[in-house]
């Protein structure tokens, strides 16, 4: 296939893609599973109210958990069964939250909304939000939410850069389920009333570029460039439009939504399914069998483990999300959930986690910043407890964390953990 | 699986670190010093061995006495061996360099890399917190201390076995080549035959060979040493009024080995790439001004001089990041509206 090049942004970084781990593997179900936790607040915005009780018997696509409030999302369940629990469990960060845990029946029973036909607007964004959608990038903001922008939208932008390391779920559902998305794309396309849609796709899958070229959406070709899934630098490669530091990328008329997030759409109203699975990669060099699964929401991680082989020796890290910008988790405690991207097991080798030296002042983390920002001088100021120069320096508030200064910098320094800290220091004096 | 790290985000780094980048500057450094041994023969073998030797030696005495090696002597030299980056062997290596290697002042590499590794960078904090580069700070700590450094040997290829003490006492080619009097053409300038002066600033094509090695790993950017070299030339040009003054300028003394080797060094240049052209622009200007002000060699003087002003450089450009937009409003009415 021929290589292309692409559209790119200033600065930012190139990664190993680690991407052939598992671009290869075809989405397959993951195998029944007995019990799932769903948790009730793993999206932003206010947690969900549950309506479910325990000992309750309910199908699959059936309404657990309500929103509280318009930037909050419905819960549903992703499997029909018996409601056993509704309590707090560990979520494999060193925290805990609400889950409502359901025993899966031999039965599966579903209880989906009625299809639509022919949607307008105003049934669009209802459907989206009574289907309890959220961006399936990794952010997991309320989708309903962005569908109604404060300001005229005339583009949408679909998100197919899937620009971390190892993850390739997006990519696999590119190829596999095309023609859903366009569908999908199309009905956010309504719901905004933009003109016109764009789909962004990153220069390693010349597969999923040629297959989108067939369709009528109009596609752009990105360069393998970290972080090209930034919503900032993703509408300056797509539209050449910047967005004004401290707007929203509808102030540039913009709107993102992930490929992932149009599927659902699509889902939602032509099947009236709500949002109760996703794809997850599984990958890393500590698992067996790298795999792209699709899970229900709240299954656990360590069914996900073993539908892949498990972890082998060698596996020192486990990180819910992508490498850059995931959690990494303290066992396989944690569940599947609206927003998981991925699960990745990864080896000493991978990680090259060395202790951190001085910084050498060679500044590579500015030369890679995709924010043009000094982290080495917010590093600096941070370690002296200065956070108002950090901002002036090194540009504080306007960091997207994306990591790519810790992962360039040659001594090892904590730069995107000195940036999160002043971030915090600062918005807590305002 | 039996235990995993948590840590923060990212948890892929990239495998370049500190230790790997100060290697590159020493491989980068050895064509100029393999044109200096074969130049100036055994002296200058044996200036370079001390340099490196006493530099390295200097920073593991500090080492030991900083963390109490005599309580468990074994755990201590496996930290060195752990933390030791190189940095102080550049910089023994680098001073030998930029020494005349004169063999009857055998003490000058073993004081100056004392002095440059121990009071210019130790003293300050170590890597990444001396002010000064710890070569140039050492080289300019011997030039006011002793007279032999402005006795330059004259090199001839071959002279590794001649018999030792032949010296030619007088300046570097540069200042007669400046003046127009000098006998060398620009081609003996480029290979450095025939040319007097330091160790291993003679030989341009090894050091421009260095400087190629450095920027395809990436370690400099190859703008930045060019801007330094072609504003001295270009200054110099104006300041002489004649084109005959860019390639003795360019090619002679130390420039090139001070605009690719020292005025790059991470440490004590500025931080922001703006900050960098700014900072290499106002070395050449300095560098051709200085030359034509003192008619000696100022390469070294002006990296140190300048090393002072990247504070000032730094401070003066704060960040401006993707998507800023200049304020419309007045100075006042944005002060205002920030409080």
């Amino acid at each position: 296939m021929k290589a292309v090049k692409g559209k790119f942004f200033s600065r930012g970084v190139r990664l190993r893609g680690e991407k052939s781990l598992s671009s290869a593997c075809e989405i397959k179900p993951l195998p029944p599973v007995s019990e799932v936790a769903i948790p009730l607040s793993r999206h932003i915005g206010k947690p969900a109210v549950p309506v479910a009780e325990v000992g309750q018997t309910v199908k699959r696509g059936e309404l657990i958990a309500r929103a509280d409030g318009y930037v909050s999302v419905n819960v549903h369940a992703s499997v029909a069964g018996t409601v056993t629990a509704v309590e707090s469990r560990a979520d494999g960060r060193g925290d805990s939250a609400p889950c409502i845990v359901i025993r899966r029946a031999e039965t599966d029973e579903t209880a989906y909304m009625p299809p639509l036909s022919d949607p307008t607007a105003e049934q669009i964004v209802e459907r989206v939000r009574e289907a309890g959608i959220v961006g399936m990038g990794g952010a997991g903001f309320p989708t309903h939410v962005k569908l109604r922008p404060a300001t005229k939208v005339d583009t949408l932008l679909i998100n197919g850069a899937e620009c971390e390391p190892y993850l390739t779920c997006d990519h696999r559902l590119m190829l596999e389920r095309r023609d859903e998305i366009v569908r999908g794309a199309r009905y956010l396309q309504k719901a905004l009333g933009a003109e016109r849609t764009v789909i962004g796709i990153e220069a390693n899958k010349p597969d999923a570029i040629a297959l989108f070229e067939e369709t009528d959406l109009s596609v752009v070709a990105l360069k393998k460039q970290y972080p090209m899934g930034s919503e900032k630098h993703l509408i300056y490669c797509c539209t050449g439009r910047k967005v004004p530091l401290g707007k929203l990328p509808a102030d540039a008329g913009v709107d993102v939504q992930n490929v992932g997030t149009a599927l659902a759409v699509c889902e939602a109203i032509e099947q009236g399914k709500p949002l109760v699975e996703r794809v997850v990669t599984v990958s890393g060099r500590g698992v067996a069998a790298p795999a792209n699964l699709l899970c229900p929401v709240g299954a656990p991680l360590s069914a996900l483990a073993e539908a892949c082989g498990g972890a082998t020796e060698e596996a020192v890290k486990l990180v819910a999300g992508g490498p850059m910008t995931g959690a990494a988790l303290t066992g396989e405690t944690s569940v599947v959930t609206k927003t998981s991207s991925g699960f990745l097991f990864l080896t000493a080798r991978e990680t090259n986690a060395d202790p951190p030296t001085p910084c050498i002042n060679c500044g590579k983390c500015a030369g890679v910043c995709p924010m043009k920002l000094m982290p080495m001088q917010t590093e600096f100021y941070t370690s002296v407890g200065d956070y108002e120069k950090a901002n002036v320096y090194g540009g504080v508030l306007s960091c997207i964390e994306c990591g790519a200064c810790s992962y360039i910098c040659p001594a090892r320094r904590p730069l995107a953990q000195a940036i999160r800290k002043a971030k915090a220091e600062l918005r807590r004096k305002k | 699986m039996n235990h995993v790290i948590v840590s923060a985000a990212p948890h892929v780094r990239s495998p370049r670190t500190t230790k790997r980048i100060m290697l590159d500057v020493l491989i980068a450094l050895l064509p100029a010093t393999a044109a200096g041994i074969v130049f100036f023969g055994v002296p200058a073998l044996v200036f370079v061995l001390a340099a490196t030797f006493s530099a390295v030696l200097t920073e593991f005495v500090w080492f030991l006495i900083q963390n109490k090696a005599w309580a468990n002597p074994k755990e201590v030299l496996k930290k060195f061996c752990g933390q030791f980056d190189f940095t102080s062997a550049i910089t023994g290596l680098l001073l030998a360099l930029i020494l005349p290697a004169n063999l009857e002042a055998w003490y000058m590499p073993v004081l100056g890399a004392v002095f440059a590794v121990g009071a210019v960078k130790l003293l300050f904090g170590g890597t990444g917190k001396n002010i000064v580069n710890p070569a140039v700070g050492g080289r300019i700590f011997l030039f006011i201390s002793f007279a032999a450094m402005t006795v330059y040997p004259d090199p001839s290829i071959g002279k590794l076995f001649a018999p030792l003490g032949s010296l030619q006492t007088g300046a570097t080619s540069l200042t007669s080549g400046l003046q127009g009097k000098g006998t060398l053409s620009a081609l003996d300038l480029l290979l450095g035959t025939g040319v007097a002066g330091c160790i291993g600033e003679t030989c341009k094509i090894a050091l421009i060979a260095g400087g190629i090695y450095l920027c395809a790993r990436g370690v400099i950017k190859w703008y930045l040493p060019t801007l330094y070299i072609a504003t001295t030339g270009l200054f110099a040009v104006v300041l002489e009024g004649s084109f005959d003054a860019f390639l003795p300028s360019v090619l002679g003394g130390g420039l090139m080995l001070g605009a690719i080797f020292m005025a790059t060094d991470y440490v004590t240049s500025p931080k922001s790439a703006l900050g960098n052209v700014v900072y290499f622009v106002l070395l050449g200007l300095l560098t051709a001004g200085l030359r034509k002000a003192t008619g000696i060699e100022v390469v070294s003087f002006c990296i140190f001089l300048m090393n002072f002003v990247v504070f000032l450089i730094d401070a003066a450009i704060p960040c401006r990041p993707f998507g800023y937009r200049r304020a419309k409003k007045t100075r006042g009415q944005k002060k205002e509206a920030n409080a």
